[in-house]
């Protein structure tokens, strides 16, 4: 028997189960969430870690939005929803009552399914959370511009119209002027709920590169529908059904070797 | 391959795809088998119209080869398959290569047998007879274990490979001694010793084909692993 050193195939894919606290961006520590009666997320736990992508997927109504939504406590927004267990960043748990939710967004930016510009130019969309923490100087917010504009891999598309109406902007140039906004604060993470659904293949294609650049910078966690994205893009995979965290490991297990059943079943079309 | 039990995709056309494929392969084995046994037999009674048979017949293996790999790939472009999907997929395309190979192993075999015949020697110097149907028998049931994807018979064959081996050596040995004996005899030893070569690799095809086994069922790459990190490795 030849031996073969299996340093050189693999990738760069960290062991989950012994993420140190630094290499961790978020902790998510047994999460149960009600929607009134109807629980919607069963014991949740899982570490992601940072500065790289992981990808929630599963199929409609799985919780898999929800448990993202959590991530900055947008379902506070929801009536009757109750939640309980814990989400640590940095250490401390962003559902203790001292934390201030617009800070902890400061901190966890989010990109939704369908582009959401504000009626503005392109120039204010970027710069509008800066506006809002009070900056005003002009040579500080064009430099923030250039470098969100240009972080959101879309500088060249727009910089000689940067005072035209962000509706002017394509479907997928919408979307990257949305990342662009998102980063022009400077977050920890950033989560994209369905960031591509919306979109052309080419657009989505653009998007995906550009998730795959944002990881140097910023932890990324995604949801989306489209199974092959998340191999494509993802790092981690989590697997949920019904609530439930069924499996949660690095992309390359998910899709080649899954040790659940249901995970099985699922990637493979076979679900129901 | 029905031991893996999984339920039906939702796709239907993509379950006949998978199907076809699993079904093609199991057909190029038979095929093979055939090839593999009517050589052996053609160069133990010098028919040389069976061994022209068997060259005749390794078009159609290769073109077995050819149409199930195309098919492997069309999967692959068309549905961009998962897990055990993937891994069947590439473990049938990888199978199809092995078996192709054993089909041109028959045929060196087929051609010793002409050769042999044309220039009206006798049967070969030594009998690769016993070693030639512990091969076919190893071929036989690496594609049962194929056909039911059973991924402990398949490490049991792998291990039967050795034995194989030792027969290859015994072999070996008998022919040095003749060519010391006398040096003349050496173009006979080596028409022995091509054809014995050539069933000492169908051994090692089917060991081939017994790691696709175990990939596809434990989704562990077994190549190059020792039986005991192997045997560790898939909990038997």
């Amino acid at each position: 028997m030849i031996s073969i050193d299996k340093s050189a195939m693999n990738t760069n894919s960290v062991d989950l189960n012994n993420l140190s606290q630094e290499e961790t961006a978020l902790e998510i520590r047994n999460l149960d969430l009600k929607y009134g009666d109807k629980q919607a997320l069963f014991d949740v736990s899982m570490k992601i870690p940072e500065k790289q992508v992981t990808a929630f997927i599963g199929p409609s109504g799985c919780g898999k939005s929800t448990l993202l939504r959590c991530i900055n406590r947008m379902n506070d927004l929801v009536d009757n929803c109750h939640i309980g267990g814990e989400i640590l960043l940095n250490g401390q748990n962003i559902y203790d009552k001292q934390v201030d939710v617009a800070s902890l967004r400061r901190n966890v930016g989010m990109v939704f399914q369908r582009p959401n510009p504000f009626p503005k130019s392109i120039y204010e969309n970027v710069v509008y959370g800066l506006r809002l923490q009070g900056v005003n100087n002009r040579r500080e917010l064009d430099d923030a511009a250039e470098q969100s504009l240009r972080g959101a891999a879309i500088w060249d598309e727009v910089k000689d119209r940067l005072h035209d109406n962000a509706f002017g902007l394509s479907g997928g140039q919408q979307q990257r002027l949305v990342i662009a906004r998102a980063i022009a604060i400077e977050p920890e993470v950033l989560l994209l709920d369905e960031p591509t659904s919306a979109l052309d293949p080419i657009s989505t294609l653009t998007i995906e590169e550009l998730i795959t650049e944002l990881k140097s910078k910023y932890t990324v966690v995604i949801v989306t529908h489209n199974m092959q994205q998340a191999a494509r893009v993802s790092d981690q995979t989590a697997f949920m059904y019904m609530g439930e965290l069924v499996e949660y490991a690095d992309t390359n297990t998910i899709f080649t070797t899954p040790r659940k059943r249901k995970t099985e079943d699922y990637i493979t079309g076979r679900y129901g | 391959m029905e031991n893996m039990n999984l339920s039906k995709h939702i796709s239907g056309q993509f379950n006949a795809e998978l199907d076809d494929i699993r079904n093609r392969v199991l057909a190029m084995g038979g095929l093979v088998e055939r090839q593999l046994e009517q050589s052996l037999d053609a160069l133990s009674t010098l028919d040389s119209e069976l061994a022209q048979k068997v060259i005749d017949g390794d078009h159609k293996v290769n073109g077995m080869e050819v149409a199930i790999d195309e098919e492997c790939t069309r999967i692959i472009a068309k549905r961009q398959p998962a897990a055990s999907d993937l891994r069947l997929v590439l473990a049938i395309s990888k199978t199809i290569t092995d078996l192709e190979r054993i089909g041109d192993a028959c045929v060196k075999i087929a051609k010793a047998a002409l050769d042999k015949r044309s220039k009206n020697q006798q049967p070969l110097l030594v009998s690769i007879e016993n070693m030639g149907r512990h091969a076919t028998r190893m071929l036989n049931a690496t594609l049962d274990a194929l056909a039911r994807m059973d991924a402990e018979v398949a490490l049991e064959l792998h291990k039967e490979d050795i034995k194989l081996d030792k027969e290859y050596e015994g072999i070996i040995r008998q022919l040095m001694t003749y060519m010391m004996a006398d040096p003349r005899s050496i173009p006979e030893v080596l028409d022995v010793l091509w054809a014995a070569r050539a069933v000492e690799r169908v051994g090692d095809r089917c060991q081939n084909i017994c790691e696709y086994i175990i990939y596809y069922v434990k989704g562990k790459d077994v190549r190059h692993v020792s039986y005991e990190e192997m045997e560790k490795d898939l909990n038997f």
